[in-house]
């Protein structure tokens, strides 16, 4: 495997600042939606670095990528689909 | 196993050069990823329903904890590092950059025991509110993550200082690095929705 040792310390400062910028995000005066707007794309773009660079994901098949990556948004999206009564919950 | 003597792999294998053995830990990354989705969503779902939830910054330690999570970030990129040590064949690299991420992973649960004896001592406790439930919870359950993976380096450390690693067998390496960067993915998010949001 060649050395990738350039692209993991590029990753480890964009990691770096965009944790600085999160921080800013979550006391910068904007609405409550834009802030948890932006905080949740500065986590799932740190995530996907993560994932794609030092996980090495992206060297691996489409079979396994698409078994990493789709499992758990589905079963976020199924939890949050069967809370669906929560709101409801605390009226009666 | 030495990695050349592993059996050949058809050309159609849809997992490619995947061993058995890293296909295990992604089924694993996987499983408990769900688990601290569950964690994160029900720690959503009681905000929801709490009458008033503390802004961030207003009880925990943004400052302190975003320290942590450079730290994290930083034992990423030694243990991606010393991966890349060993795919070299360099075994002293490989100790180097696996002592320095065992440092990186014992000062973030040294700053996390900090951070919970001065909540502790503030009267901060597991069941002053659901809001302190939620964080002690989910940040305890990643903390032990962190321990798994302290004590899985020191192992795997132990077995590099006996030579067992070289440029054709690096497969544990790659295993635990694996557990290791999905140990600071997760906090990436715990971070996001427990103290920032």
């Amino acid at each position: 495997m060649d050395d990738h040792k350039s692209i993991y310390i590029k990753n480890a400062i964009w990691l770096t600042i965009l944790t600085v910028l999160e921080v800013g995000v979550a006391f910068i005066e904007i609405s409550r939606t834009g802030q948890i707007v932006l905080l949740f794309a500065f986590a799932a773009t740190k995530m996907l670095m993560v994932a794609m660079i030092y996980m090495h994901v992206r060297y691996e098949t489409k079979v396994l990528q698409k078994i990493l990556f789709i499992p758990i948004p589905a079963g976020i999206l199924f939890t949050i689909a069967l809370m669906y009564d929560i709101p409801f919950r605390w009226v009666y | 196993m030495n990695q050349n003597q592993a059996l050949p792999i058809p050309a159609n294998d849809p997992f490619g050069k995947a061993t058995t053995g890293k296909l295990g830990m992604w089924l694993f990354i996987i499983i408990d990823g769900l688990s601290f989705a569950g964690l994160l969503i029900a720690g959503a779902a009681l905000r929801a329903s709490a009458p008033a939830w503390p802004a961030a910054g207003e009880i925990l330690n943004i400052p302190l904890t975003a320290f942590n999570t450079f730290l994290l970030i930083c034992t990423s990129f030694t243990m991606v590092m010393a991966l890349n040590a060993i795919q070299k064949g360099d075994n002293a690299g490989l100790k180097k950059y696996l002592t320095y991420t065992m440092a990186g992973g014992i000062v973030f649960l040294g700053i996390q025991v900090y951070e919970y004896y001065h909540f502790i001592a503030n009267g901060f406790l597991l069941n002053t509110s659901i809001y302190s439930g939620v964080f002690y919870v989910t940040t305890c359950f990643h903390g032990l993550h962190v321990l798994s993976g302290v004590i899985y380096i020191a192992i795997i450390l132990y077995a590099a200082s006996k030579n067992r690693y070289s440029a054709d067998n690096w497969d544990h390496v790659e295993i635990l690095g694996l557990f290791w960067h999905f140990v600071d993915l997760v906090w990436i998010l715990v971070f996001t929705v427990i103290y920032l949001i």
